[in-house]
């Protein structure tokens, strides 16, 4: 490169960062990090991330910048002893975590309190009458999205016991239909369908383990019998698409492309925020359907599971930082975000989209089996090196291979857990 | 004693020597070590906190010293993770010599380089983070979407499913390979064009050939350069960290763990700080002994050649090729280009899509091409990131060079005595090569504590402190190249200074153009640095893109456009210097 042209390069870079400078001119200290931000850690990425810009975008002019801090999967490491540098405010999707963290919270201002005290959040975030967290977000974990048009071709209606969605799943292979996409590839979705079976077929047990101080899933008959009946599942031959090797790469948006763009599976678990993926990759924009997860023997209630995620102050909180919850906990903050869809308030039936609405619907029906995340109650057992990988571990030896070797493989997955138990 | 000649008589008369013959021992004034005072406080940025780490990892819970911490070595999935390490710093040396032989190859068939070296120098410039999601997209195991599926499927009518398990490490290597390759051939060739044509050419007409060639000639004569591009690429080696989260599917993730993966776990999950300060220990000690092995030549004096100043008369440079050989060389270097260059395509062209084409289809579609991928990027945040970025580069390579530049002089010219020179030599080496791990935690906690958590001016601080023994080393290189004759005029004789000065200055540019704009590009790509010791926060850019990319292939667009905005400052900077900063880098090799 001659001189010249290397010179019109420094100028016209000198230029660009001038003209930078300029534009972010009221936000210097800002940029240098000198001005305290607020600090939000959350777990959510891509679209939902931005939809949550476009949320705090929502919020108007603040006094102070805000940062948000995406740590995916590993967002329990906000809470890290060793991390100073901790978040203000942590999007907490595992609540469950509240309990193991007392000490390194602070208590919700009074006029927040209330919210926290919400039917299913109270027993997360209310511990000796102080309230630890707010609910942002609601999320239905029981929800399956389905192509009606492939169920029209074989002939057959959305599942309404367990047994039924095995033999519809019979009835799409053997029309060489692939019946499952499943994300394995993102843990919370194995465990999702595990705590799905686990509800509809042994709520106490579900409950139990929910709720004890030092869980023992591995001991628990119930457990190692949901483990059966999902191992009957995910075991049958030409169930999953792609094999396992492929559901091992795939992570729910893949799932959902791999039913409703590239129509290669006619099922796939997913929550309501895949939503708006559902509704952006389909092929057909008409050929969307959607069942809740059905009840495991007749008489028994369909289960609900509920994840979620609350907003938590680590100690100590700025002012700042309370000011930030109040706002984001006004109802209609949310409002850009349900617009984007692929989002539920805790108590809101109204605003969605018909499917959403659905879901919403389900989740303040009285009576209905209502529970939240069992391994977002878990804490370190229900995550990445817990149920995660030993999930994981048995859909590797069960998948597509034929229900022969599911009593071996419960066996293996149950002393896998043991060993993480304690 | 007489000698009698040509009818001469000599008589020699001598007297023996008494006592024992003492050494010179000039004067050394203490001045000048006052130039390495600046230094010494930027590297105590690091030297504390590595301190506090090798005591952590040596203190038991009780408080006694010993090894116990050291039994987390026992742990298989340590175990596993230093295995994988060790393969990564493999991976590094072979690529160094596939580079070599690459380099070598294209010196034998001139013409070749001309294509080849922006196709090679664009992949070294983009972070890893952009190239591991590059490859990834490549390699996506849908056939509407990933590239190498689609071959595959067109070809045999199936396709192995590459990021699946005991494949993604081609992935990962590939991704690693397409980095660093091109830097290593482009600083081998260039010390290949170095060597002198009248050493060659004694060498053919010794009639040395083959094998014996290369011992005898290249591989001595580009000793130096070795030094330089091993030391790099074990850094780049140790430092794997987001090429494994960004490329390899979560339930994968724990087969590529490596050490500073599992240390990074073990440290967000609260594990015993005496274990994770162990497991860095563990990983230095690899890293500095293989450093230290594979960079011998950096110590020697040999490293320090004089620089042509004067070009060499062109009647003596290498006699031109045949127009056939030229030609052929032209069109090899063409294809290759090509190939090279096609992951960049990839990335450009799928960030032309509209996110939902980009995440439905590969980038070969015409199907919904437009920028709608570049406006949703703006949308997280990309912007503001940008700007971050710019103030953190440009403040740690203007404190880099402030600091650097004194110290590499006192330690070229500064007339250290050579124990103490070689000391410092070898500290900066090892400092070189230091892994984040060992310093993090630390400093993590005493940023914290002095309330400077969040502050980019800090973060700022702590690369320039990453960055300078790589640079001292560098710039004493091309310092105590420069003829010594020069430099002592320039510092004694002030009538001839401007003029002295000015040639002194033209013999440094290089190194210091190369030092400046590899800070800048390094500090601009970092990931693990700003993660590390300010939480995801800080490190905007790289931020932005890892939060984009966790939801992988739906969000190949929105990904795709925010790594192309992440590449073109260090890509255009890159491009425009690299002549200079690959003379700069190997300064000194030059006869």
């Amino acid at each position: 490169m001659s001189p010249t042209s290397r010179r019109t390069v420094l100028q016209a870079g000198a230029a660009a960062a001038a003209t930078m400078a300029l534009a972010g001119c009221s936000g210097t200290e800002d940029v240098l990090g000198l001005k305290r931000s607020v600090r939000i850690a959350v777990s959510w990425s891509s679209a939902e991330l931005r939809a949550f810009h476009s949320v705090l975008d929502g919020l108007g002019p603040l006094d102070y910048p805000v940062e948000v801090v995406p740590l995916g999967d590993d967002i329990s490491t906000a809470f890290g002893p060793r991390s100073t540098r901790r978040p203000d405010i942590v999007m907490l999707p595992q609540p469950g975590l509240v309990a193991q963290h007392l000490r390194d919270l602070e208590s919700m201002p009074d006029d927040l309190a209330d919210r926290g005290r919400a039917r299913l959040w109270d027993e997360l975030l209310v511990h000796d009458g102080t309230t630890y967290g707010v609910p942002f977000k609601t999320a239905h974990k029981s929800a399956v999205w389905y192509r009606p048009s492939v169920f029209k071709q074989v002939g057959v209606e959305p599942p309404k016991l367990w047994s039924d969605w095995l033999k519809l799943n019979r009835s799409l292979t053997r029309a060489g239909i692939r019946p499952l996409a499943l994300a394995a590839g993102d843990g919370w979705v194995l465990t999702d369908f595990l705590e799905n079976v686990l509800l509809g077929s042994s709520p106490p047990t579900y409950r139990a383990l929910s709720t004890a101080t030092h869980p023992r899933p591995s001991q628990q008959p119930a457990f190692a019998a949901a483990l059966r009946l999902l191992g009957t599942m995910w075991s049958a031959p030409g169930t999953l698409a792609g094999g396992v090797e492929r559901s091992l790469t795939q992570q729910f948006p893949d799932a959902i492309v791999e039913v409703f763009g590239y129509r290669r599976a006619a099922m796939v678990l997913a929550s309501d925020f895949a939503e708006p993926v559902v509704h952006s990759f389909a092929a057909d924009p008409a050929d969307i359907g959607l069942f809740t997860f059905p009840s495991t023997s007749p008489g028994t209630a369909a289960p609900v599971v509920v994840g979620g995620d609350v907003m938590v102050l680590p100690k100590p909180a700025t002012d700042d930082a309370k000011d930030l919850v109040r706002r984001l906990a006004v109802p209609t903050a949310v409002d850009p975000w349900i617009a984007t869809g692929g989002f539920l308030a805790d108590g809101r039936t109204t605003g969605y989209s018909p499917e959403l609405t659905r879901l919403a619907e389900q989740l303040v029906t009285p009576g209905t089996s209502l529970q939240f995340d069992l391994s977002d109650r878990l804490g370190r057992l229900g995550d990445i090196n817990g149920l995660w990988r030993v999930l994981t571990d048995f859909l590797v030896r069960i998948g597509n291979r034929g229900s022969d070797l599911v009593p071996d493989a419960v066996d293996a997955a149950l002393a896998e857990l043991k060993k993480v138990e304690h | 004693m007489a000698l009698q000649t040509n009818g001469l008589s000599l008589e020699v008369v001598g007297r023996e020597i008494s006592g024992r013959p003492v050494p010179g021992k000039p004067r050394r004034p203490a001045g000048p070590y006052l130039l390495g005072l600046p230094a010494l406080l930027l590297s105590s940025v690091l030297l504390i906190p590595i301190a506090v780490t090798v005591l952590a990892a040596f203190r038991r819970p009780d408080g006694s010293f010993g090894l116990g911490n050291f039994a987390v070595m026992g742990d298989r999935a340590a175990l596993h993770a230093v295995g994988n390490s060790l393969a990564w710093v493999g991976v590094a040396l072979a690529l160094v010599a596939i580079g070599f032989f690459l380099a070598l190859l294209s010196y034998r068939l001139p013409g070749v380089t001309s294509f080849l070296q922006p196709a090679l120098v664009i992949p070294f410039a983009v972070s890893v983070l952009v190239s591991g999601a590059t490859f990834r997209l490549i390699f996506d195991p849908a056939p509407e979407h990933g590239t190498v599926t689609a071959v595959f499927t067109k070809l045999f009518g199936s396709s192995p499913v590459w990021l699946g398990q005991g494949l993604f490490w081609l992935v990962l290597v590939s991704a690693f390979g397409w980095t660093w390759l091109g830097y290593v051939v482009s600083l081998f060739r260039a010390g290949l064009d170095a060597i002198p044509a009248d050493v060659s050419r004694t060498i053919a007409a010794e009639g040395v050939t083959g094998w014996r060639r290369l011992r005898a000639l290249e591989l001595p004569m580009l000793r130096p350069i070795t030094g330089v591009v091993t030391l790099t690429l074990v850094i780049a080696a140790v430092r794997v960290f987001d090429l494994v989260l960004i490329v390899v599917p979560g339930p994968m993730q724990r087969d590529a763990d490596v050490l500073g993966l599992n240390w990074w776990r073990a440290t967000s999950a609260g594990d015993d700080a005496g274990r994770t300060a162990a497991l860095g220990v563990v990983l230095f000690a690899i890293v500095a002994a293989v450093a230290v092995i594979g960079v011998r030549g950096l110590r020697r004096r040999r490293w320090a050649m004089p620089v042509s100043v004067v070009p060499p008369d062109p009647s003596l440079r290498r006699p031109k090729p045949s127009r056939r050989v030229r030609r052929t060389g032209w069109v090899v270097g063409f294809l290759v280009s090509l190939f090279w260059i096609l992951p960049a395509v990839v990335l450009v062209a799928t960030a032309l899509h509209s996110p939902q084409q980009a995440g439905l289809r590969g980038w070969w579609s015409t199907e919904g091409i437009g920028f709608s991928s570049f406006s949703a990027a703006a949308n997280a945040g990309l912007l503001r990131a940008l700007l971050s970025t710019v103030v953190i580069s440009a403040i740690a390579t203007a404190v880099l060079l402030v600091i650097a530049v004194p110290t590499a002089y006192l330690v070229a010219w500064g007339g250290l005595p050579t124990w103490l020179g070689r000391v410092v030599m070898s500290a900066f080496v090892v400092l070189a090569v230091t892994p984040v791990q060992m310093y993090a935690a630390p400093l993590r906690d005493a940023i914290g504590t002095a309330g400077l958590a969040g502050s980019r001016v800090s973060l700022a601080l702590v690369h320039a402190a990453a960055g300078l023994p790589f640079a001292v080393l560098l710039l004493r290189s091309a310092f105590a190249s420069a003829p010594p004759a020069l430099v002592a005029e320039a510092l004694q004789g002030p009538a001839r200074q401007s003029a002295v000065l000015a040639t002194v200055q033209r013999a440094y540019r290089p190194a210091l153009v190369a030092v400046a704009v590899l800070e800048f590009a390094l500090v601009w790509n970092d990931f693990i640095v700003g993660f590390l010791i300010s939480g995801a926060g800080t490190t905007p850019l790289s931020l932005v893109l890892w939060g984009e990319a966790r939801q992988f292939s739906t969000s190949a667009g929105t990904v795709a456009a925010a790594a192309v905005v992440a590449s073109v400052v260090p890509v255009v900077l890159l491009l425009s210097f690299w002549q200079t900063v690959v003379r700069g880098l190997t300064v000194g090799s030059k006869p």
